[in-house]
């Protein structure tokens, strides 16, 4: 009896108690010495099966170590200052582009202060010596010197637009300055300035392939959901059980069929997109993202079972019933699940017109609005529920059968 | 202890981390190879990675970008890698950087890549321990063809081994203790390089184990029978005769073989057969591939009559199916045939047998003149020649009736080339009695004795897989808890706990496949133990000869003076 205390752990024979340390084991050891329970090694093989999908597949990663924070810590260091004086910048841009009239020289100088000409004897930029020929000039956003070939001159058509990238400038003054104005800046100031305006540019714009993938992938995702139901109804439907109706089986193979017409499509489409001759990229990208989608209708759609026809439903359904009887097991009543709506998806208002109000018996009412709950949910493909729905029904049924029994018994 | 689904495992995490998206996966050489170990390419597009780019392909760096695209990094830690990825990080060709790298990397070079990252494109900068090759579930390889200069560690090939266990252990989430040959100071480098390591990077090797594993590092000198052997098991044989590299068997020296077999993939991950296959001797392939002919064949005939429109339904439902058999059994047919065919061609089986003999019994007289009878076969191929002379001159080196010298004589007169005399010299001076601690001749005593009657009374013992090779007797004495102290001490102040049931064994130098087939009968015989298996590279004969050769270049030779017609100028 000692032993009947001790928990054991691990793959275990049903039979003998051991550990056999590996579900192979356990298998290989069932097969050779307890062939003859046939059940057990189906349900061990079947827990197997589960597992291995779940757990040993998909092994769990080993560790890993980020270092995600640490180099966010130094980049902000460095980011932070570039970005004030990006701003600062802006702020700067902003007051030059209201500037105007005969003092604007004056104006530019009180805004930033201009390097004296004297300390600059060279053009930092292009180290040649300033003279007659090669004159000082300043950068209006930040006041240092460069000479006028090292200069970078903004249209203000553009300054309109770092400025204020979203309203184009339509509700302040268009022409501040005369058309076709320049700012004269310096290499350094038009870096920040054109880096901030191409991130903004690159926000803004999402090439079409993103959109059709995007739907491909949204899909996808709902072909997958599909398919993972449909094998398990293919499961449920071949192993003799009763939760869910062939014809449902065989709908959720039309619709999966459809899906994958309508992601072999897109997936053409995307494949023919126009590509730049100068972006082989582009093109190896949208060939693979095609041929990756006809592996996947290949390898998971088309690979899919067909559904059984009626008569091997009727055989396998008969054999089931037959193993029942030799076995003499009796099966454990499933218990009732309460329907739940996982997706927050709920049988439209049943319209209380449909059920026949003549029925006083509330048992008959409550079996027709399952009933109509059944037929919604069928439509939906909420295939779950209405296995969940039919064991309510049967419930129902058996309950008022019992009612009928005994009011017969009372008269 | 399964190395391909620690791998798949961190490749999945990688994949799937990073948001969904289009993505392109950023690799250099070695990274390229450990994924290609266990991902084939449509099944890493079916995780959303669409285009592969190497780091350091010489026209990378010119090439354009997609801003569109997701950038999966998966690069080494070496200094190379950091600086491209700089220069990348400046002028970024995609919009988003996720970067793993694939051992533990330096804080130095974090605050370097994070100072490069002035567009903000970096969301994730990881450690993923995966720095080596999953070859098989329990085999690994660190990739390097050879790891000696002057018969001393190459400090490269030291460095990346250390590298190598290192992320092994880490991905396994082992933190073993550490034994190693007491003979080699190789050995005794390298562990006590592992050891300082695991020491120093003590947080992340703090795993709550059960019972310490134990990591058992060994020479290949104390061993240089095995990889000189033909083989008869399919993966095996297969390397001997054609070569694997990185699970890819290049065919295009076959004849008459078709364009898109020049070079086929066996992988155990997506190929049945060859899973099903890969430890089978060469006679049941035979048979099992011929059921597979057969399966084929019922399933093509079974195509042929499509007369109803319920046949054509069930053709197009079977047809992919059909399609990826059809290519499978093409594929294996062409590797046996052209595997059947060599064998016929140069009496491999012949070869074989006498190889088997003197590596496992005693009887210097008729070896030797078996050796001279097939020295004198023009169909024995001269590798084949000179190799059955280097086992005979490892066998009887110190035999009184060694005649190493008539053997060269007879080498000499087949037209042998020098090179292939001057290994007989090479592995004499690599792995000769002087270097090795086991007694690796040791075959007759009286248990293996009557352990031969009772087999041979049986007859399940097949001549051409009597050897077994130095690390079956490791492994029992292991597993008995019956390996020596001395022989194999423990670095550093482990001591001897009870057995391990986790053993990860390391040979320096390569291993083989014969080996990686000892193990994983070992496995099946011992449920409770675990053992998983590595070396510095996987070899076949050619190319432990090539490192061979490597190891002892300008070597003066010391326990080779005797042999006076070979000479080295």
């Amino acid at each position: 009896m000692a032993e009947a205390n001790t928990i054991q752990e691990g793959f275990l024979c049903p039979m003998c108690h051991k550990d056999l340390r590996s579900p192979n084991n356990l298998i290989v050891h069932f097969q050779d010495l307890h062939s003859e329970e046939q059940d057990i090694l189906k349900s061990i093989k079947d827990i197997y099966d589960k597992y291995y999908l779940e757990y040993s597949d998909p092994q769990e990663p080993g560790p890993t170590r980020s270092h995600t924070d640490y180099f966010r810590a130094v980049r902000r260091e460095r980011l932070d200052h570039r970005t004030t004086e990006t701003n600062k910048l802006i702020i700067r841009l902003d007051r030059l582009l209201r500037f105007y009239g005969s003092d604007r020289k004056q104006q530019e100088q009180e805004l930033v202060t201009w390097v004296e000409g004297y300390l600059v004897s060279r053009c930092p930029a292009c180290t040649l010596p300033f003279n007659i020929a090669r004159r000082q000039h300043h950068c209006r956003l930040c006041g240092s010197i460069m000479c006028n070939s090292c200069s970078y001159f903004l249209p203000y058509e553009i300054a309109q637009t770092i400025v204020a990238p979203v309203n184009n400038g339509s509700d302040r003054e268009p022409a501040t300055g005369k058309e076709g104005d320049n700012l004269r800046i310096c290499n350094h100031c038009w870096n920040m300035l054109d880096c901030r305006r191409r991130v903004q540019i690159e926000q803004m714009k999402q090439p079409i392939i993103c959109q059709l993938y995007s739907h491909l992938q949204k899909n996808k995702f709902h072909i997958q959901n599909t398919v993972d139901m449909y094998e398990k109804m293919y499961n449920s439907l071949v192993s003799g059980e009763t939760t869910y109706l062939l014809q449902d089986l065989q709908s959720l193979r039309t619709t999966i069929a459809d899906k994958a017409q309508m992601i072999d499509t897109l997936s053409k489409k995307i494949a023919l997109l126009p590509v730049d001759p100068g972006m082989p990229k582009a093109a190896a990208l949208q060939n693979n993202i095609r041929k990756a989608t006809s592996v996947y209708i290949k390898d998971y759609l088309l690979t899919l079972s067909a559904p059984p026809t009626v008569q091997e439903l009727e055989k396998i359904k008969r054999n089931r019933s037959i193993g029942v009887v030799e076995d003499d097991i009796p099966t454990p009543k499933p218990s009732i699940k309460k329907v739940t709506v996982t997706t927050g998806w709920s049988p439209a208002n049943v319209t209380n017109e449909t059920t026949v109000v003549e029925e006083n018996d509330p048992l008959l009412e409550q079996m027709n609005i399952v009933r109509n709950y059944i037929d919604q949910a069928r439509k939906a493909q909420r295939f779950e529920e209405v296995a969940s729905l039919q064991e309510n029904l049967q419930l129902l049924k058996k309950m008022y059968r019992e009612q009928q029994k005994e009011e017969y018994g009372k008269k | 202890m399964n190395v391909i689904a620690a791998v798949k495992a961190y490749v999945l995490k990688m994949t799937e981390e990073s948001e969904p998206g289009m993505k392109v996966l950023l690799m250099d050489k070695e990274t390229t190879s450990v994924i290609s170990m266990v991902y084939g390419q449509s099944e890493i597009q079916q995780k959303e990675v669409f285009l592969l780019e190497r780091i350091d392909s010489p026209n990378y760096s010119n090439s354009s970008g997609l801003r569109y695209l997701k950038c999966l990094v998966f690069l080494r830690p070496t200094q190379q890698n950091i600086e491209a990825l700089c220069t990348e990080l400046r002028n970024p060709k995609y919009g988003a950087y996720y970067i793993y790298f694939s051992n533990i990397i330096a804080k130095a070079d974090i605050k370097v890549l994070a100072e490069h990252d002035e567009h903000e494109v970096v969301k994730e900068v990881q450690e993923l321990y995966m720095d080596y090759l999953a070859v098989n579930p329990h085999l690994f390889s660190i990739g390097l063809s050879t790891c000696m200069n002057s018969l001393q560690w190459d400090q490269g090939a030291l460095q990346r081994s250390v590298q190598g266990i290192i992320s092994l252990l880490l991905s396994l989430k082992k933190c073993p203790a550490i034994r190693y040959q007491a003979n080699s100071r190789l050995c005794k480098d390298l562990g006590t390089r592992i050891d300082e390591i695991m020491s120093k990077e003590s947080s992340l090797f703090a795993f709550g184990q059960n019972s310490q594993p134990l990591l058992l590092i060994l020479d290949r000198r104390d061993d240089p029978i095995t990889p000189l052997l033909n083989q008869w098991t399919y993966q095996a044989m297969v390397h001997e005769l054609l070569t694997i590299n990185n699970n890819r068997v290049n065919l295009s020296n076959v004849t008459g073989v078709s364009k898109e077999l020049s070079e086929v993939v066996l992988s155990a991950e997506q190929d049945t057969f060859y899973a099903k296959n890969i430890f089978m001797n060469y006679g049941e392939i035979g048979t099992n591939i011929k059921q597979l002919m057969d399966q084929f064949q019922a399933k093509a005939k079974s195509h042929q009559k499509i007369e109803s429109i319920a046949d054509m339904k069930c053709f197009v439902e079977a047809y992919p199916q059909f399609k990826k058999l059809s290519g499978n059994v093409t594929k294996h047919v062409t590797v046996v045939g052209e595997l059947s065919a060599m064998v016929t061609k140069y009496h491999l089986l012949d070869v074989s047998e006498v190889e088997q003999e003197i590596s496992s019994q005693n009887d210097h007289s008729s070896h030797l003149h078996s050796i001279k009878k097939l020295l004198n076969n023009e169909k024995v191929r001269s590798t084949d020649a000179a190799k059955l002379v280097m086992l005979y001159a490892l066998r009887y080196q110190n035999h009184s009736n060694n005649d190493l010298t008539g053997l060269i004589e007879l080498l000499k007169k087949r037209g042998v080339s020098d090179r292939l005399l001057r290994h007989i010299v090479n592995i004499l001076e690599y792995a000769g009695s002087h270097a090795r601690q086991s007694d690796l001749f040791n075959v007759e005593n009286a248990v293996k004795i009557t352990k031969r009657f009772i087999k041979g009374l049986s007859g399940v013992d097949n001549v051409y897989t009597q050897h077994k090779p130095l690390l079956h007797d490791t492994l029992e004495n292991l597993v008995k808890g019956r390996l020596k102290d001395q022989l194999y001490p423990f670095i550093g102040n482990h001591f001897s706990n009870g057995r391990p049931q986790d053993i990860i064994i390391f040979i320096i130098g390569g291993a083989t496949y014969e080996e990686s087939l000892t193990v994983h009968s070992f496995n099946k015989n011992y449920p409770s133990f675990n053992i998983l298996l590595g070396g510095t590279t996987i070899h076949n004969s050619a190319s432990f000869l090539e490192e061979v050769e490597q190891a002892t270049r300008n070597v003066p030779r010391k326990h080779t003076r005797n042999i006076r017609n070979i000479r080295f100028d």
